[in-house]
């Protein structure tokens, strides 16, 4: 029997970067299928080629139930291919029916006046629903529903244009909004979904989720699939996220400098909106990791710590100012020198259609200006520093920031923080969408940062980051530090971060 | 808790205690410290001649507009040279398009931080009707009626602002409202009459001739002149783009994005209000149903705008040029016979023309 869906010898180039290369993948008739990989691993690319999206570089194949489909793919065969997308955002229309939601695209209308007849949508809506074995009301509207349900109307409405037994699914991150508890929920109704021979493909960075649902995992990183089709049922988690972040770990800078004993930046009592708080302490000089398992409290800390967002209780001691983080504001904690990389690098960190130089010289726009003539040549200067400190290419301080790449983009955004001589620089996912060349260009100037007295915390999801920088990384269990390693490897954080054993360590 | 943690407690070196006073440095000389890299060959400065064609190219960009322009006046003289040459041609161009002037330079304020406003169209008609009405109706001194006048406007303006910025209600939606609203008050306040009779000594603050041009001319170069000095080269200026281009970013480096999303408004009105005054001391009076009529070209000169100077932006000088470069290819049309309706083809097509263009710049600009 033919792979229900199979890509065959996939590369794709933008421009001079390959992103994908000789990418293979094949979803067997009946199963679930994972497909998992680092955020910029190019997983979303396959997506997005099997959408139509991107055409594939020449020689890439995609066939469906044996019968090859002509690349690139158009959008609108991709139905009549038996393949539909749920994305991550499912698009539902909010205040239409569940039994319309189910029924866009493809309307039952009465046969001679070619009226839209309801009865017969809502018929066919809890046909298919039953066949999930999920108990919706069709006419119920989808503002009114969680986002487990939500999820369902979705999948029903990717199985109402297949022919049963046939087709394959495509989850693209559609269980991220759900809770854990209602996730095992909608595991089950997917495979109702393939009980009857249909595929699903599911796409997904978080790992437990994987191991829940997977019958097979084809792990993809760099561009290159290092895990073709693996059976789940033989992986822990520990090894697929092995396979993920890959082997290739290069000590950056052995961290050789012990930091001074007095704390210098102290958070009490942080509130993540779990159970428990964060406690912990950063010394002077020193880069402190923080990290753990999705969903787990840990990824907010830093716009809490910056004030990007209010937190429900905590407190933050920066050389001695104590300042309470759910009164503060934004502007209080600059002040006191806590600066933020944010991960959004585009939405939050640059203007993208602003020049370099207008970008860098942003946060010391009032301290380094008359208020009637700014001063063109501090920020000529300050622009010209990062350019030629950090590497910028290409080394024009007038650029768009927009048409850098990624990883130059990202040495403005940190190079912006780092004039101002912060007390706190916080880095979330610092190196997310960043070439290995920049990435060590960037942990560099974050160390040499922590070298001349910052205290950095790098949050991130990065264990070879964490393994290269930081002396010290906390791991994250339901908003609170449940272990600290010292100087640990990636594979020692990897297995803090899935094992989740709860052993205290020594707190600073 | 692992292995080498020893190592590394026990190889505790000197610490340097020094404040961060500047991260850089310690990043600069970790740089140097690593032949592989030659710091040296990127702190050299740029080489300016490899982009003298970048420099030409971008000049192209910033002139085109103007370039247009001049072949436009071109084609005019050498169609009707009888006409277009005259000293009175130019004296129309120029020295009749002071509330346009004002309107876009208005409408710039709250364009420029991304807001939008749609009332100032209204809030100038409003001050020029409330003038002429104070003076000849309730006896009142120019000055005074004058002052009266504009705190109104200003007062509109802070309306405007507060539904907006503190309510929280789309700008679009608030300023479309409250330019109809305000035509209506204008309207009400006139008895829906040209309400005249300023004196000729009061005209003189606008129509004192300098130069062969009226003041109104000099005093709307002389405010988009300060308002490009703020916009180019002042802390303010320079936080009101970021709040445009990514009120995100401004916010988390610290600007008070509400605060001056909220001035802009304010200052919007202002401008407007000034320019009601300065129109019906030139008028003698004012005839508040027409200013609806002057939103929509100072509009399309504030698009027009953004293909010049700085292409892709908003900017002060870019929008002065086209007021004059509409108002130009307008009066050439009529000379050379067209009649009256040409004004609105040629102001409605140069704004889908403009707005398409800006919108085609800033996505070449945004992403490579």
């Amino acid at each position: 029997m033919p792979a229900r869906l199979e890509l065959r010898h996939l590369g794709k180039t933008f421009g001079h970067t390959r992103v994908l290369s000789d990418v293979h993948l094949s979803v067997e008739p009946g199963e679930i299928h994972a497909l998992v990989g680092q955020n910029g691993s190019g997983k979303s690319t396959v997506i997005k080629v099997i959408a139509g999206y991107h055409a594939p570089d020449r020689g890439a194949e995609l066939l469906v139930d044996g019968e090859p489909v002509h690349l690139p793919v158009r959008p609108g065969s991709l139905a009549a291919s038996g393949i539909s997308i749920v994305h991550q955002n499912p698009g539902l229309v909010e205040h239409l029916s569940v039994a319309e939601n189910i029924s866009i695209g493809q309307e039952k209308r009465s046969r001679w006046t070619r009226k839209l007849n309801r009865r017969r949508e809502a018929i066919a809506a809890g046909e298919i629903l039953s066949r999930l074995h999920v108990s919706l009301d069709p006419s119920t509207l989808v503002k009114d529903l969680v986002p487990e349900e939500r999820a369902n109307v979705a999948i029903a409405r990717a199985l109402c244009s297949q022919i049963p037994g046939r087709g394959v699914i495509i989850l693209d991150e559609a269980t991220r909004a759900l809770s854990r508890d209602s996730a095992a929920a909608f595991y089950k109704t997917l495979r109702h979904a393939v009980s009857e021979g249909g595929s699903v493909l599911v796409v997904a960075h978080s790992l437990s989720e994987v191991m829940a649902i997977a019958d097979r995992v084809t792990v993809i990183r760099d561009g290159e699939i290092v895990g073709d089709g693996l059976p789940a049922g033989d992986l822990s988690e520990q090894a697929i996220a092995r396979l993920m972040l890959g082997r290739t770990v290069e000590q950056i800078v052995s961290v050789k400098q012990l930091p001074a004993e007095v704390p210098h930046i102290a958070v009490r009592g942080l509130d993540t909106g779990h159970d428990r708080c964060l406690d912990f302490d950063i010394r002077r000089n020193e880069i402190v990791g923080l990290t753990g398992s999705a969903g787990a409290g840990w990824e907010q800390v830093p716009y809490l710590l910056a004030g990007d967002a209010r937190a429900r209780a905590g407190v933050i001691d920066v050389g001695g100012v104590t300042i309470d983080l759910a009164r503060a504001s934004l502007r209080h904690l600059l002040k006191a020198g806590v600066v933020l990389v944010p991960e959004r690098r585009e939405l939050q960190g640059l203007a993208v259609g602003l020049s370099v130089t207008e970008n860098v010289s942003l946060p010391r726009m009032r301290r380094n200006s008359r208020p009637w003539f700014s001063g063109l040549r501090w920020q000529r200067d300050e622009a010209t520093r990062i350019i030629a400190t950090l590497g910028v290419q290409p080394p024009d301080p007038d650029l768009p920031v927009g048409k850098l790449s990624g990883g130059n983009q990202q040495k403005v955004l940190l190079g912006k923080w780092l004039l101002g001589g912060p007390e706190l620089l916080i880095l979330h996912e610092p190196t997310q969408g960043v070439d290995v060349a920049a990435r060590q260009d960037l942990l560099n100037a974050v160390v040499s940062a922590a070298r001349s007295g910052t205290s950095v915390l790098l949050v991130s999801n990065d264990v070879n980051d964490l393994s290269a920088v930081c002396r010290r990384v906390l791991v994250v269990h339901d908003g609170a530090i449940t272990e600290e390693l010292i100087g640990p490897t990636p594979d020692h954080i990897v297995d803090a971060v899935y094992e989740g054993r709860p052993t205290v360590g020594s707190s600073a | 808790m692992t292995s080498n943690g020893q190592d590394l407690d026990t190889a505790a070196t000197s610490v340097r205690e020094s404040p961060p006073v500047n991260v850089l440095d310690a990043v600069e000389s970790d740089r140097a410290a690593t032949p592989a890299e030659s710091v040296s060959a990127s702190l050299r400065p740029i080489n300016r001649t490899t982009r003298l064609p970048a420099l030409v190219e971008n000049a192209i960009q910033r002139f085109a507009v103007v370039g247009i322009w001049v072949v436009m006046m071109l084609v005019y003289i050498a169609i009707e040279p009888d006409k277009i040459l005259q000293v009175a041609t130019f004296q129309s161009i120029f020295g009749s398009q002071e509330p346009l002037v004002f309107l876009a330079l208005a409408m710039l304020c709250t364009f420029v931080v991304g807001e939008f406003d749609l009332s100032v169209a209204s809030v100038m008609g409003l001050t020029a009707t409330i003038v002429p009405v104070l003076v000849t109706q309730h006896g009142l001194n120019v000055a005074l009626a004058s002052a009266v006048a504009v705190a109104i406007g200003v007062g509109c303006g802070l309306v405007n602002a507060f539904v907006v910025v503190v309510v929280g209600v789309d700008g679009f939606i608030v300023t479309l409202g409250s330019s109809t609203l305000l035509l209506g008050a204008a309207l009400w306040v006139s008895k829906s009459t040209t309400v005249s009779g300023l004196s000729v000594s009061f005209g003189k603050i606008s129509l004192t001739n300098f130069l062969g041009l009226p003041l109104t001319f000099y005093y709307g170069i002389a405010i988009a002149l300060v308002f490009a000095y703020v916009a180019w080269f002042t802390p303010l200026g320079r936080h009101m783009t970021f709040v445009g281009a990514s009120r995100e970013v401004a916010r988390l480096a610290g600007v008070r994005v509400d605060r001056i999303r909220f001035l802009a408004y304010v200052a919007s009105a202002l401008i407007a209000s000034l320019g009601g005054v300065l129109l019906t001391a030139g008028l003698g009076g004012f005839d508040a149903s027409s200013s609806p009529g002057y939103l929509l070209p100072a509009l399309s000169a504030v698009f027009l705008g953004t293909a010049v100077i700085q292409p892709g932006r908003f900017n002060a000088l870019g929008s002065m040029i086209g007021v004059y470069f509409l108002a130009s290819g307008i009066l050439g049309l009529q000379l050379m016979g067209l009649g009256g309706w040409i004004e609105n083809v040629f102001y409605g097509a140069a704004l889908i023309i403009a707005v398409s263009v800006s919108s085609l710049v800033r996505r070449r600009r945004g992403r490579s």
